[in-house]
């Protein structure tokens, strides 16, 4: 500690009235009641609860106590509210599991006998006792002891707090303008919330308008998509800011401030009516990104027909200022080279982050030959090559001599399954690769042979096993193969493949084939890590964003008021991503339908008279939440209600004992550790 | 397949490719007919082409610098393969030599004007295609039905006088220096200068026994040792403007050299007015752009007046 830190602490104390100690509470006031669950044989068969109940009926202020077997079940809540009722209790104990999930039922509960939720408290003798020690029934059941005396000490000297309701911004932004995306801006925008719908590349879309076809029904995948993304454009309520790129957010649940930064297009927006003259004008030619890079776009232009917003882009990378296109645009004067990134700042209540997924490179899987060997392509290719719209027009051909080719093998699990790269499964490699077989078996009929070296054919869902049972039968040939020792080599002459494997017997198969698909994995976003710092929400161990709770809130993140939905969450097919981009918009809609959010009343609180302004807590807080301000000629810490968690750094890092946390103060925790020092005592007397 | 970038640097060429599953682009330099000028690393709108002086060994010719592409930078727009004097840059689309700069008039083509009468050229084959310093002039001569002569000289006056002859001029890597139309008999060949600009050497910088600009500058007789005082001296009637020499010259106030127009097709592009000013300077593009702005003063005035060629005088 610094020096003058150290003597403004001095000054203040001396300043400060010596602490007056708390009376010692009455023998009968507060009144409080002891629950103590059996959770089945979970606590029961190691715990006598029996004997804990008795025990609990000697300690001080305890005027009622019992044990049933589910408190948290409607009849249990019910006979907790009787008991509060017949016996005037003033605090209530349940004994039991963990409060991280039953705390908030049990306070609902106490609420209903009219006692402020805030006077309940929990004893986890399930996890702390019964499921750590059921070796040593004997330690179990003393420490059950403890727990229990140590939540009737703090129970006492509980205090009622009222909950903290804070305002918020009726508008969300969605990070992401994929088929996630799209569907929780329409619906938030339809429940008449303002919605931004933030986008990183020229168009919104994401990969489901670069497809040709969608399984199971080969329904045209931009025919479906576009309508939706022609919607988006056209909503009153929806405003894309595409071309962009989040750079900071601030704030919490109800008031987020997010910057972004809008880059360049050179096209002036509003100017631009998308007729792609300046295209036909422009002489430079660059690989397109939409089309995998099997073929080439303008300088300026589109990435593809559908593009929304339709407004076209100049890539500088490659422009020569030749200013063909402004004379191509003529009066409309919508291009504009001295345009310079700008940076905005929004304020919405909640976010919803769908920034979806990325494709594994195999060309670091050497025996795929990807890279090397030319007919080697990867799904995504192969999408771009059986779209009528694509680079070849529709057409199937082959990199080495423009030829249809007349047999095809699909290569499944490329990266991932696999423990050295990606140890997931990607989840919609199957059923693709069963969409690419039926098109090409149906297409070309007996013209072509289809081969699919597969280890598991997973067609789980609505309708998919239907259409594994129709590729079985439009003649596709299924060939099982381990994942190990696989390869494909190439003939140099006529730059045909060789697929081997091993079947299940460990003896080698191949075939020979013109073309091979490789289902290489789907992997996290590029852009997820930085996403993730900036929102300071955690990423899980496979790269996608984690949820808050993997069964009942996939949506949540652990930052409340961020929700994911689509494959940024976990690899996803289309209409489960459309479900969980409507499911995180009724998520951030009700987080900010009631105008105000409610926020637990453990924050830390500040006594001004004792603060010394001396800015310890600031650095000590990792959220952010509190920070000295100047009132009048003194500074004082001042918390943001909305920001802090609870976790109580400042408060034990204060010098001048400035901070408390309500229901985690000083005298509570000290009477919790009297209370379980008294048996330590004991057992050395 | 997925998209590929490839570089080939070899003793003979330098080649850069971008291969895509339906296109292919391609940009090759010739490095036997490159003369290491700076003219496609200031042209170039991506700033893509270093030009990297040799370094010197003592006692032998000093090499002429070498042209280095960045594959990450080049869009192979095709600016250097026009621009390029010697004609020694190729870029192709798929195969074709189309570039589609000049298709879409983003750019415009040098002006090779070059005319040749064979009925003047001399008898002498060798005479006649040894005046070109980099050999672009073929002769060819065949009898009066047809049959090719290959040694015109043994014949005899009257055989001669029957000869056909038909002279081809490489005109792709032409860089115009003029040597045959003053060498030649008169009217023979007709060549109007590409480049114009200015060449003066101030021997005084000259460091002693210098002569790399006379090393590396490929058109014989634009540069020669003077036998009274042993140092390079300028001939400006055949000076391309190539800028090759004040590449390698070691001082820099030795060789005063600039251009100050170049001959080429009528065009309205800021690629070429940016080149043009990297390639000049900004007076002089400011002077091309004056010319064109009273041009088409007088275009419209003379749309709007209604008035003719003949009534204007």
């Amino acid at each position: 500690m610094s020096k003058e830190i150290r003597k403004s602490v001095d000054t203040a104390r001396k300043k400060t009235k010596p602490r007056q100690k708390k009376a010692r509470p009455e023998a009968e006031s507060p009144r409080i009641g002891v629950f103590v669950c059996q959770c089945g044989s979970n606590i029961a068969s190691i715990i006598d609860v029996d004997a804990l109940t008795k025990y609990v009926q000697t300690l001080p202020n305890v005027v009622h106590a019992e044990n049933m077997n589910y408190p948290c079940s409607r009849q249990g809540q019910d006979e907790i509210i009787a008991a509060i009722k017949n016996n005037k209790l003033e605090r209530v104990v349940v004994a039991g599991c963990s409060p991280r999930l039953y705390e908030p039922t049990f306070q609902s509960c106490v609420s209903r006998a009219e006692l402020n939720p805030w006077l309940f408290e929990m004893a986890n003798i399930r996890e702390f006792a019964s499921y750590c020690h059921q070796t040593t029934p004997g330690e179990a059941n003393e420490k059950a002891k403890d727990t229990v005396r140590m939540a009737v000490a703090k129970a006492r000297l509980l205090e009622p707090l009222k909950p903290i309701e804070l305002p918020v911004t009726k508008k969300v932004m969605v990070i992401g303008g994929g088929i996630a995306g799209i569907n929780a801006a329409l619906d938030l925008a339809d429940m008449g919330f303002k919605v931004y719908l933030v986008e990183k590349t020229e168009t919104i879309g994401g990969y489901m308008a670069l497809l040709d076809k969608t399984f199971p029904t080969l329904d045209c995948s931009i025919c479906i998509e576009g309508p939706k993304m022609v919607d988006v454009g056209r909503h009153p309520n929806i405003e894309i800011i595409s071309y962009a790129d989040v750079l900071k957010v601030e704030g919490y649940v109800g008031n987020f401030k997010v910057k972004i930064r809008k880059n360049p297009r050179y096209v002036i927006a509003a100017n631009c009516t998308g007729c792609g003259e300046c295209r036909d004008a422009c002489p430079i030619e660059y690989p397109n990104y939409a089309d995998m890079y099997l073929g080439a776009r303008k300088a300026i232009s589109i990435p593809f027909g559908q593009a929304v917003p339709l407004t076209h882009t100049i890539n500088r990378d490659y422009c020569i200022e030749c200013y063909k296109c402004v004379d191509a645009c003529g009066a409309r004067e919508a291009i504009n080279f001295d345009q310079k990134p700008e940076e905005i700042e929004v304020n919405v209540g909640a976010i919803v982050v769908t920034i979806g997924y990325g494709m594994y490179d195999p060309k670091d899987l050497a025996w795929t030959g990807y890279g090397r060997f030319s007919n080697v392509f990867t799904a995504m290719e192969f999408e771009r090559l059986i779209l009528a719209a694509g680079p070849t027009g529709g057409k199937v051909i082959r990199a080495s001599d423009g030829q249809k080719p007349h047999s095809v093998a699909f290569m499944q699990c490329v990266g991932s399954r696999d423990i050295n790269r990606y140890e997931y499964c990607s989840s919609f490699c199957c059923m693709y690769t069963l969409k690419h077989s039926v098109m090409l078996k149906e297409k070309y009929r007996d013209a072509i042979e289809v081969y699919v070296f597969y280890n598991d054919m997973r067609s789980n869902f609505k309708g998919y096993e239907e259409f594994f049972n129709r590729a079985q039968k439009s003649g596709v040939k299924f060939i099982r193969v381990k994942l190990e020792n696989r390869r494909i080599t190439e003939d140099p002459q006529t730059k045909n493949l060789t697929v081997c494997g091993e079947n299940e017997d460990g003896k080698p198969v191949s075939v020979e084939a013109e073309m091979v698909v490789l289902a290489n994995a789907a992997i996290p976003s590029q852009a997820a890590s930085e996403l993730a710092k900036i929102l300071k929400i955690p990423l899980g161990k496979d790269g996608f964003f984690a949820e808050c709770q993997p069964k009942i809130r996939p949506t949540d993140t652990e930052v409340p008021g961020i929700f994911l939905a689509g494959a940024c969450q976990g690899l996803k097919d289309i209409p489960y991503s459309v479900a969980q981009g409507s499911a995180a918009a009724a998520q951030a809609a009700s987080a900010l339908s009631k105008g105000s959010w409610t926020v637990e009343p453990l924050v830390a609180k500040v006594n001004d008279e004792l603060c010394s302004g001396c800015r310890v807590c600031e650095s000590a807080c990792s959220y952010h939440a509190i920070n000295v301000e100047k009132a009048g000629d003194k500074s004082t810490a001042k918390v943001t209600e909305g920001l802090c968690r609870g976790c109580g750094i400042c408060s034990s890092a204060c010098p001048m004992d400035a901070i408390t946390m309500p229901n985690y103060s000083d005298c509570q925790i000290v009477a919790q550790i009297q209370a379980v020092m008294k048996r330590e005592l004991k057992k050395h007397d | 397949m997925p998209f590929q970038t490839l570089k080939k640097d070899t003793a003979e060429e330098l080649s850069l490719e971008w291969i895509m599953h339906v296109k292919n682009y391609k940009l090759n330099l010739d490095k036997n007919r490159c003369v290491g000028c700076q003219i496609c690393s200031l042209a170039c709108p991506k700033e893509a082409i270093r030009i990297e002086k040799q370094s010197k060994t003592v006692g032998e010719k000093t090499q002429k610098a070498k042209v280095d592409i960045d594959l990450s930078k080049c869009n192979f727009c095709g600016i250097c393969d026009i621009l390029c004097p010697y004609g020694a840059i190729t870029v192709t689309v798929d195969g074709k030599h189309l570039l589609s700069v000049l298709d879409k008039e983003s750019f415009p083509q040098l002006i090779r004007d070059i005319k040749a009468d064979a009925s003047k050229f001399p008898m002498d084959r060798d005479k006649s295609e040894d005046v070109c310093p980099i050999n672009l002039i073929k002769v060819h001569y065949s009898t009066a039905e047809g049959k090719p002569v290959e040694d015109s000289c043994s014949l005899n006056e009257s055989e001669q006088h029957a000869l056909r002859m038909k002279v081809e001029v490489d005109k792709e890597h032409c860089p115009c220096c003029g040597i045959c139309e003053a060498k030649l008999p008169q009217g023979a060949m007709h060549v109007r200068r590409i480049l114009s600009g200015k060449l003066a050497i101030k021997r005084e910088n000259c460091p002693e026994g210098c002569t790399d600009c006379l090393d590396v500058c490929p058109i014989t007789g634009a540069l020669y040792l003077s036998d009274g005082d042993k140092k390079v001296h300028e001939n400006e009637m055949f000076c391309v403007y190539c800028g090759a020499c004040k590449i390698v010259c070691p001082v820099d106030e030795a060789l005063d050299f600039k251009r100050t127009r170049i001959n080429h097709t009528p065009v309205r592009s800021g690629a070429w007015n940016k080149a043009l000013e990297r390639l000049t300077s900004p007076t002089d593009m400011t002077k091309e752009l004056k010319a064109k702005r009273s041009l088409r003063a007088r275009e419209s005035v003379k749309k709007r007046m209604g008035l003719k060629e003949e009534q204007r005088v």
